[in-house]
């Protein structure tokens, strides 16, 4: 951060302007200088208590400050009495390295932070001047606002200087514009040290402003004047379309054409049960010309048994089911009750309140797996805030909550709600005596008599307390798991439909309204807040019904989308106004595979033909050192979450060099030459080659080959003459030479594999889109 | 968080092969790439198990008989530095390397240690049972193929022929938080096998090179019908990564490098017919190759009950010893294995880019146990540097009498890691994004006394 750059005159003259309009004035200093409100302020003002520098768990350079100025005492502590008083002299305050280090007048490892003369140096000097008093009981800041609390920039427009008041418990307001700090939540926009925000590229950005202990946000949405735009004017099919249409219309960016049929279809199937259509189902889906066939098409789908096998894998993954910790035997019950839950459309209100009241035996009572997996109170707060009130309390447990409201208070006191979960372990057959993490037998989950949490600041016994709420009654010292399960899954409790509905929504659009999916908090404000609000009335007042806010969604005209862009729209990947185009997960991707050559995979410890959607964990423990299975080994390449972080985050979507070289040199080509596989039955046919290559297009990419696709194919079934027009190919030309290398033999079935992989390996294929 | 708005990611994407990708752009945000590499390349040989300081690098022949070696300390090539009579050869090679005698942390478990020693960032806890997952920090090679990717074809990271686990794999090993796409190129395949070849690199039998390029044209025939490589970066980059790795199938360049067969046998003979003597020999050759960083595990278990098989991890369980154990097998393999090493780096002019790191993930205490063996010392060990820009017989940082306790310099893997990086001409300042959006630095303090 550049020094010094916070007192042109200019801003002033805007500052004062700005400030005239709310009738207050910008802070200067006053007579005394406080070191809880003036001092702390530079500290965090000059980046001294950020994590990079003294703010880190272990300081910098022997020097240590609370991270962003949490705990007034110890900063005080720090800066007058360790380094034997060094870092302060009241006689010569100049010589103080309080002011030489950050003045760049001794060698410092984070260089000058501010100049001479400037306010920081002012303030800092001043204090140390009139002897460098601690911090005393003065009125704390209770508020902290910003103007304009969020701002809508068309453009030639591109900045707008942002106004910080801060109002205090003795009824005093003043304006902290200069004092204040600002972060910008991404690339899209500039904040300067005096919260100027200005526009790097178009779109949302959220600007957070700092004052001692609180933030504010405030949403900054830079619009392109796009001077011929005009609005489409889509039809709407549902509330959802009104909202996500009202902000692209604001945002001067049209909505990309609804879908075609064949993209709708195959999107369907895979978001609504993981696996493709057939030929048959998609040929049937674009040849029926009733007007409503996308509504019936999506009640149909939802009534398939693949819809409970595809939410169950979804709630697998977050509530950690896993091989190691549950045992196989555990991983397989615990599968097999969110399963049936999902196929009964048990609302989710019930599912969380079974999950979070599971008492007995891991065997018998299978939600009781959600503690066997989280095996510490700390661990037990942190999951079921993350899943159901998509909070990430991580950071609090070391130092209060950087961007959140959550102080440590609220860590150990939440984390006490979990204390008496206990576990008697009947049997551990563990198979690798070394493996502390693995559990291989039956436990009871029971609520012991006994079981604290300590703060481990002052190792006192924290008293529990719902998060953000009420602390519980002496009544509940016994049972705290009741009150919580009621607290938490009640309609009232608005984070917990809000982050359901997200959660849902984020599976079907790929994109949450909140995200990272489990990071609601103010300075990560949804994208679209009434929509996430009407969605959270939808699952609420469908008495929390999965299926019903899976068809609202689906129905929707956004839902149903195509993911080309137009003119307005190419660069928005977050206002929904196109689909969003992602690789398959792993477990679709290689069903897709499998049932394109109807050619099952196999997996460790599982009989041939389950698909990998409806596998429970992760992999069966195998022996050390052996190899895995095919199919296990393709899940792992592509991403399949190991479940240890209750996080969709887990997963990972991403492409890699090692995945073309799966799809390329891998076990699919051992499913291409299986002699009973789709290729050779349609090799075997009387068939014609164009008859052939029809029914493979519509089995794995959902349509007719186009004419294109048609003739090159053809050509190269029944005759082949390569071209070698690239660099690469010429390479590739030149070594088949070099080492006499012979096509294989050219039978009819060997060229359909060859069109068989080449579907297989399209990026139509592999992506959804 | 820190995102990229589509227009770039479509710029970027455009300009093709992988190099020129996200990383390149932040790297040039950031500003860095000012500090001169002094080593081109790295080899991590990662000592599994904890080999003893005072029975390789740091004798203390002064010492009480409860904490001396039974071994003798010898002159070496350096006047001072004395070294155990079971590394003849390595004391004639002590002017070519730089010990670092005070490396410490407080790690006493190996998973924790070993995830410390192979990232450069301290775990959350001393706990055997520390789980990979993503919150922990990438491997060193993964770090540098974030900051500064190979270009040159070569992967930029290869790790092998040893997952390394304590019960649970060891976190450290892969690129975590930094994504997939950062993984070393991980290997199992024993190199000193007959039939040695790597899985990726080769074709299964009914596919010839001229039969893959066929499909791959009916593969780019129908990648023309939907326009989804037109709008999507990342339909894109997956395409680029199908050229890429058909170039690699076919590439002689990274084929050779992992032909270990076209090596005269003299030259296998000199680095022993072990697995790991034969991995640090394609050390060499993935480093003459292009190969940034090769990180080669010693072995795949903490070992130390047996004469012939695993690592360091000498306790004198179940009626073992140390003394009928060490000098029978893991000091007369470390002696043919890095003065080879070095010496061939040397031949062939490649030692001043090339930087050798060898240590293990601590060292073992001072006092002689009751097995008359040594346990788990992670307070006070050595780690032992070569070419790369680091001074050459030089000693940095001290341990007390016992080498119980750093007397001088102490150095924690941090520290050695920002060291690390600075040779490579990464700054040890930069900083890498994690889940929770933190911008984490990639090492410590930087030792600038033991760089030449």
């Amino acid at each position: 951060m550049p020094a010094g750059r916070h007192c042109q005159p200019t801003l002033f003259r805007l500052l004062s302007i700005a400030l005239l309009g709310v009738g207050l004035s910008e802070f200067s200093i006053a007579d005394t200088v406080s070191f809880r409100r003036d001092v702390m302020t530079v500290l965090s003002k000059a980046g001294c208590n950020a994590g990079a520098c003294h703010g880190n768990g272990s300081g910098k350079g022997g020097f240590k400050l609370s991270l962003r100025g949490q705990n007034p005492e110890f900063d005080y502590h720090w800066l007058t009495r360790e380094a034997d008083g060094r870092r302060i002299d009241r006689l010569h305050p100049d010589r103080s390295l309080a002011l030489l280090k950050p003045l760049g007048k001794v060698p410092h490892q984070g260089g000058a932070r501010f100049r001479e003369g400037s306010l920081e140096h002012r303030i800092l000097r001043d204090w140390i001047t009139s002897g460098a008093a601690g911090p005393i009981s003065e009125p704390t800041l209770t508020s902290l606002e910003a103007v304009p609390t969020s701002a809508l920039l068309l453009e030639p427009e591109e900045s707008v200087q942002v106004v910080v008041i801060a109002r205090f418990s003795d009824g005093s307001r003043r304006g902290v514009t200069s004092l204040a700090t600002y972060e910008v939540s991404n690339l899209l926009a500039d904040v300067s040290r005096d919260g100027r925000v200005s526009r790097r590229n178009f779109g949302d950005a959220t600007v957070i402003a700092r004052y001692l202990d609180r933030q504010v946000p405030v949403r900054v949405t830079f619009v392109p004047a796009r001077p011929g735009f005009v609005w489409s004017d889509p039809s709407e099919n549902n509330f959802i379309d009104r909202f996500v249409f009202a902000k692209l219309q604001q945002l001067r960016v049209n909505p990309s054409e609804l879908s075609d049929d064949h993209v709708f279809v195959r999107r369907a199937f895979l978001d609504a049960l993981g696996v493709l259509p057939t030929a048959t189902e998609a040929r049937e889906f674009c040849e029926d010309t009733s007007p409503d066939k996308r509504e019936r098409l999506i009640e149909a789908l939802l009534q398939r048994p693949e819809f409970a096998d595809h939410w169950a894998l979804k709630w697998s993954d977050v509530l950690r089911n896993e091989e190691k910790v549950l045992d196989p035997k555990g991983v397989e019950v615990f599968h097999a009750w969110i399963r049936q839950s999902m196929a009964d459309g048990k609302p989710l209100d019930r599912f969380v309140r079974e999950l979070i009241r599971a008492e007995g035996s891991s065997y018998e009572n299978p939600p009781t797996n959600y503690w066997r997996a989280n095996r510490s109170p700390t661990v037990r707060g942190e999951t079921t805030a993350r899943l159901f009130l998509g909070a990430r309390l991580q950071c609090a447990k070391c130092h209060n909550h950087p961007f959140d409201r959550w102080t440590q208070d609220d860590y150990y006191s939440w984390a006490a709600v979990f204390a008496r979960v206990d576990y008697e372990i009947v049997e551990n057959k563990r198979k690798d005596k070394l493996d502390k993490n693995e559990f291989n037998g039956e436990q009871i989950i029971q609520i012991s008599d006994g079981g604290a949490v300590r703060d481990p600041r002052n190792g006192e016994v924290v008293w529990p307390k719902l998060l953000g709420d009420r602390q519980l009654g002496p009544g509940s010292y016994h049972d705290r798991l009741t009150p919580l399960a009621v607290w938490l899954t009640s309609a009232e409790n608005r984070l917990f439909a809000k982050s359901l509905a997200n959660f849902i929504w984020y599976h079907l659009l790929g994109h949450g309204i909140v995200e990272p999916i489990d990071d609601f908090r103010a300075t990560n404000p949804p994208s679209h807040p009434e929509l996430l609000d009407a969605l959270a009335d939808c699952l609420v007042e469908s008495g929390f019904d999965l299926r019903h806010v899976v068809a609202t969604i689906m129905r929707s005209r956004v839902y149903q989308l195509s993911a080309i862009p137009n003119e307005t729209n190419e660069d928005d990947d977050r206002n929904f106004s196109r689909a969003i185009v992602h690789r398959l997960p792993a477990e679709k991707l290689l069903d897709a595979q499998t049932q394109v050559l109807d050619a099952p995979v196999s997996f460790n410890g599982y009989p041939r033909g389950l698909r990998a959607g409806q596998l429970p964990g992760i992999e069966k423990v195998r022996i050390r050192d052996e190899p895995p299975a095919p199919g296990d080994r393709f899940l792992r390449t592509f991403g399949k979450p190991e479940r240890l972080l209750a996080c969709e985050c887990e997963r990972s979507n991403e492409t890699t060099l090692s995945q073309a070289f799966m799809l390329i040199g891998g076990d699919v080509n051992e499913l291409l030459e299986r002699a009973d596989n789709r290729i050779a039955r349609l090799a075997a046919s009387p068939n014609t080659n164009a008859e052939i290559v029809n029914e493979l297009c519509w089995t794995a990419l959902s349509r007719a080959p186009t004419t294109e696709e048609l003739d090159g194919t053809l050509r190269y079934l029944d005759e082949t003459s390569p071209m070698f027009e690239t660099k690469e190919q010429q390479a590739l030309a030149r070594l088949a030479a070099q080492f006499n290398l012979l096509p294989p033999p050219d039978d009819r079935r060997s060229r359909l594999q060859d069109v068989a992989w080449a579907l297989l390996n399209s990026k139509e294929f592999i992506f959804r889109h | 968080m820190n995102r990229l708005t589509r227009r770039h990611a479509i710029k970027i994407g455009g300009a093709g092969m992988l190099g020129l990708t996200l990383p390149k752009l932040l790297r040039a945000e950031r500003g860095a790439g000012s500090i001169k590499a002094r080593a081109k390349s790295v080899i991590f040989l990662f000592q599994w198990g904890g080999p003893s300081q005072i029975d390789t690098f740091d004798m203390k022949p002064n010492a009480p008989n409860t904490v001396r070696s039974p071994y003798q300390a010898i002159d070496s090539s350096v006047p001072g530095v004395q070294v155990c009579e079971h590394l003849p050869e390595m004391t004639k090679r002590m002017d070519r390397v730089c010990l670092i005698r005070s490396m410490t942390h407080r790690m006493n478990n190996h998973a924790p240690a070993g995830y410390y020693a192979i990232s450069g960032h301290e775990p959350p806890a001393d706990d055997q049972r520390l789980r990979d997952s993503l919150d922990l920090y990438p491997a060193y090679g993964s770090v540098v193929d974030h900051l500064a990717p190979n270009t040159n074809g070569m992967p930029t990271s290869v790790a092998y022929p040893h997952v390394i686990r304590d019960g649970s794999i060891v976190p450290g090993q892969h690129a975590s938080f930094l994504g997939k796409r950062h993984d070393p190129l991980f290997f199992l395949e024993d190199p000193n096998a007959s039939d040695f070849k790597l899985p990726e690199l080769s074709l299964p039998r009914n596919l010839s090179v001229d039969r893959l390029q066929r499909r791959r044209d009916v593969q780019q025939l129908i990648d023309r019908q939907a326009r989804l490589l037109d709008f999507s970066a990342d339909a894109r980059g997956f395409d680029d990564y199908y050229q890429r790795a058909i170039l690699m199938l076919t590439s002689d360049r990274v084929r050779k490098a992992f032909d270990i067969s076209s090596e005269p046998d003299a030259v296998r003979e000199r680095y022993g017919r072990t697995t790991y003597g034969q991995s640090c020999l394609l050390a060499r050759r993935l480093v003459e190759a292009g190969v940034k960083f090769v990180t080669v595990y010693y072995s795949n278990s903490i070992g130390g009950r047996k004469i012939g098989e695993g690592g360091w991890d000498t306790h004198g369980f179940d009626n073992t010893r140390m003394y009928k154990i060490v000098d029978k097998y893991q000091l007369p393999m470390t002696d043919q294995t890095l003065p080879t090493l070095l010496d061939e780096l040397d031949e062939r002019g490649l030692l001043d880019e090339t930087l050798v790191v060898w240590m293990g993930e601590f060292g073992r205490t001072p006092k002689i146990n009751k097995n008359e063996s040594r346990d788990h010392w992670p307070q006070c060990y050595t780690a032992l540097l070569a070419g790369g820009g680091v001074k050459g017989g030089h000693v940095y940082g001290s341990s007390d009498s016992q080498a119980m306790y750093p007397d001088e310099h102490p150095v924690k893997p941090d520290d050695l890691a920002a060291t690390l990086f600075y040779l490579m001409g990464i700054d040890p300042a930069a900083k890498i994004i994690d889940r929770h959006d933190r911008r984490l630095p990639i090492g410590g303090r930087t030792l600038y006394d033991v760089i030449a």
